[in-house]
């Protein structure tokens, strides 16, 4: 590093705390001497300018920059009209992730918030629910990458007759069952691979609807049990609609993430064997400096999600309104 | 005023501060001024561990007889170099070279300085001294750039090289002759050697799996249909659908045909561990294609494993052409001068050395570029001379196809493992993705 340099970071250092506290202390200072009333209405503003400045800069432009990119070719610098969606949109193997993402969609959804549910149910009626819920949260804070790699080694083949390294192959073997090629076998790998995400996620289910859970009162269970409803009932018809404003919130917030897939499927099979999904695709295309189509995926990525955002932003205001 | 620092409260601040530091910090350290010097030079290659520990001892005489510094960088992607190009930004003095397509527009841009300026009375002895086919076009062109020569000027700089497509076999286990053909090869019968099956095939490679098999693949089609045709593909100048490329994956078909394990091994088992089961009690196979490089492999996962006693190699045998016979595939490491530097300049004279690359050679893991360059293991040794006899060396198709050709021809070998039965469609997919891979 030279003199340049290393005075560039000092200047930076100690020159942009200099600049943000100049605008905290200036700026408070301006606008306490403004009239009472101007101080009200210019005051949030004031302090929210930044933050939207930060949130344009960072997250605005780029989106924009994207949808513009989706009309040219890779270059950047042709528009290309509609291609880049049409290749999206008839090319073989982006039919197979759009249709593996439908996949994920329906099954690591389901299969999330289903277990989710269930677990949060069973755990709350149980005393050890504490090391219970810590067992099923524990996979959460795993990174993707080494929850892929953990699977990894469970999922892996050896040929028949040999010693299985996999964890699960070496289960089919104590059964007499012949090894199962988990990631490659067309039958097994979407769904092994849909597994892994739920495994990951289940637990980030599990804790926020068994929080909601708690805060059912005791009382309306209590009544329902006393009119002689027996635990099923419960669950079916008081528990689970009491809930639903939760597995909305954690419903979409698993659509978003089934939509997003990407580290599982790179890490495990990276597409092969028809197991891309639309994530994969666009990094391939990224990486392979196709950046219309990469940037066209990501655009039709965003759409599908904004009705999902909506559902979630309402919800969310809903909640914040019953309070 | 006051009220509101009070609200923002110390930690806050702390926190704030805390994280534009680190984020000043994170940027501050990027830039780098291009030098015109004769006491520095800044290096860039794709080599890291033992590899790159393999280069800076390469390096440390010439540091220690010169004084110049070499100031080397890991920068493992390989677009990054066109990525300054591009911008306009600063190079290394001395770095890898271009993808092949882009050689001609850098040359023409000056971007390339010519070894003949690098070397300067030296070259001479470069020429005489560097394995034919890395400096001459074997048919008299004055452009090939897949060695970089642009116009009877050299641009590439070869240190090392490594031979691909040779059958590796436990001697204790093979008995037999070479065999000289393919069909002598697939006709041999395992069963005669006490063996499980003819092949160990692994082509997992996380997210590069297939590699491998297009390796094979290569191995196959360079000499079968011969070096035009195999260049054409790598030009995008001959379909996948082409009668030609469908021979090479059927007679590869074979080889996955008589594989150890079946399909479902050869695609789960990753190519380093391949060649594992030729070393069990019974054996499981006779034979595994793949380059000199896999000899570190079979030592590492099979103690005790050693050279010439419990594995050996022959050469590819012919696909039947002799138009084809000559071609062997290899690969060869090569050096680029990017900024004309009295210190570039003499370590690009150094590099060339027979002194320089017999520190590469005794480093392990890889053969010269040097003629004159000894071998003290008998495998080196033999592999250098399949090197050396070789009419062309050829690149690897896998790795000089546009980047989605090269992922979806990769994939296309996992697709022909698992359904062997859907080659044609195989095929016809692979001329769709060489369409547009091609066109942009």
């Amino acid at each position: 590093m030279d003199i340049s340099t290393l005075l560039t970071a000092v200047v930076a250092v100690v020159g942009v705390p200099l600049v943000l506290l100049g605008y905290i202390i200036g700026g408070e200072w301006v606008i306490e001497r403004l009239p009472e009333k101007i101080q009200n209405t210019f005051r949030p503003y004031f302090w929210a300018a930044p933050g939207i400045g930060f949130a344009s800069v960072f997250m605005l432009v780029p989106l924009a920059y994207s949808v513009v990119w989706s009309f040219q070719d890779d270059s950047l610098s042709k528009f290309v009209g509609w291609k880049n969606y049409i290749y999206f949109f008839t090319f073989p193997d982006t039919i197979t992730s759009l249709k593996n993402s439908l996949l994920w969609l329906i099954f690591y959804t389901l299969g999330a918030v289903g277990l989710g549910l269930i677990l949060a149910i069973l755990v709350d009626r149980v005393k050890y629910e504490a090391i219970a819920k810590t067992a099923i949260f524990l996979p959460v804070p795993i990174s993707a990458v080494a929850a892929s790699i953990i699977w990894k080694f469970m999922f892996e083949y050896q040929a028949a007759g040999s010693t299985q390294t996999g964890t699960l192959n070496a289960g089919l073997g104590l059964v007499h069952h012949d090894p199962v090629a988990w990631l490659v076998d067309a039958t097994t790998n979407n769904a092994s691979l849909i597994f892994v995400g739920v495994w990951t996620a289940v637990g980030f289910c599990l804790v926020i609807i068994s929080a909601s859970l708690k805060a059912i009162s005791s009382e309306v269970l209590e009544a329902a049990r006393i009119d002689g409803a027996n635990e099923f009932q419960i669950v079916r018809l008081i528990v689970t609609p009491l809930l639903w404003p939760t597995i909305t919130v954690v419903g979409t917030t698993m659509i978003i993430n089934a939509l997003k897939t990407f580290d599982i499927v790179y890490v495990l099979t990276n597409g092969a064997y028809d197991t891309d999904v639309i994530a994969t695709q666009m990094f391939r295309n990224l990486s392979n400096a196709h950046f219309g189509r990469a940037a066209a995926i990501g655009v039709i990525l965003f759409i599908t999600i904004i009705p999902l955002l909506i559902v979630n932003i309402r919800r969310f205001q809903q909640q914040e309104e019953q309070r | 005023m006051a009220v509101v620092l009070g609200k923002l409260g110390a930690k806050a601040v702390a926190l704030t501060l805390g994280a534009l530091f680190v984020f000043v910090t994170a940027c501050g350290s990027s830039s780098s001024t291009p030098t015109q010097s004769a006491t520095d030079v800044t290096v860039w290659t794709a080599w890291g561990g033992n590899e790159l520990k393999a280069f800076q001892d390469v390096l440390k005489p010439f540091t220690a007889q010169t004084g110049i510094k070499v100031h080397i960088s890991t920068v493992r992607d390989s677009s990054q170099l066109a990525i300054n190009v591009d911008a306009g930004t600063t190079l290394p003095d001395i770095g890898l070279p271009p993808n092949v397509d882009k050689v001609q527009d850098w040359v023409s841009k000056g971007v390339m300085k010519p070894i003949e300026t690098a070397l300067g009375d030296q070259f001479q002895d470069y020429m005489t001294n560097t394995v034919s086919s890395l400096t001459t076009d074997q048919g008299g062109k004055s452009t090939n750039t897949q060695i970089y020569l642009v116009n009877g000027k050299h641009y590439g700089l070869f240190v090392k090289t490594q031979v691909k497509g040779l059958l590796w076999y436990d001697p204790k286990v093979y008995t037999g002759q070479a065999p000289a053909t393919w069909n002598d090869l697939i006709a041999i019968d395992p069963a005669k050697y006490n063996a499980k099956s003819l092949f160990c095939t692994g082509i997992e490679s996380g997210a590069a799996s297939g590699w491998p098999a297009v390796d094979d693949f290569d191995n196959i089609l360079m000499r079968q249909a011969g070096h035009d045709t195999y260049n054409n593909l790598i030009a995008g100048k001959v379909k996948f659908s082409d009668p030609q490329i469908k021979q090479a994956y059927q007679s590869l078909g074979q080889m996955f045909s008589a594989s150890y394990g079946g399909k479902n091994t050869i695609l789960t088992t990753n190519f380093g561990k391949a060649g594992d089961p030729m070393f069990k009690s019974p054996a499981g196979c006779l034979f595994l294609e793949q380059a000199t490089f896999i000899t570190s492999f079979f030592e590492q996962d099979n103690p005790g494993v050693k050279a010439s006693t419990d594995y050996n190699f022959f050469p590819h045998p012919s696909m039947g052409n002799p138009a084809g016979d000559g071609n062997v595939n290899g690969f060869a490491d090569s050096l680029v001068m990017y900024n004309d530097t009295p210190a570039a300049r003499k370590l690009m004279q150094y590099v060339a050395s027979k002194d320089a690359q017999q520190i590469w050679v005794n480093d392990g893991g890889t053969l010269a570029a040097n003629k004159q360059v000894t071998y003290n293991d008998p495998i080196s040794k033999a592999a250098f001379a399949v090197v050396q006899g070789a009419k062309n060396l050829e690149v690897t198709a896998g790795d000089f196809v546009p980047s989605d050709m090269q992922s979806a021809f990769w994939k296309s070998m996992l697709d022909y493992v698992n359904n062997p039965g859907g080659l044609d469609g195989i095929l016809s997919h692979l001329d769709s993705v060489q369409k547009s891979a091609y066109s942009s």
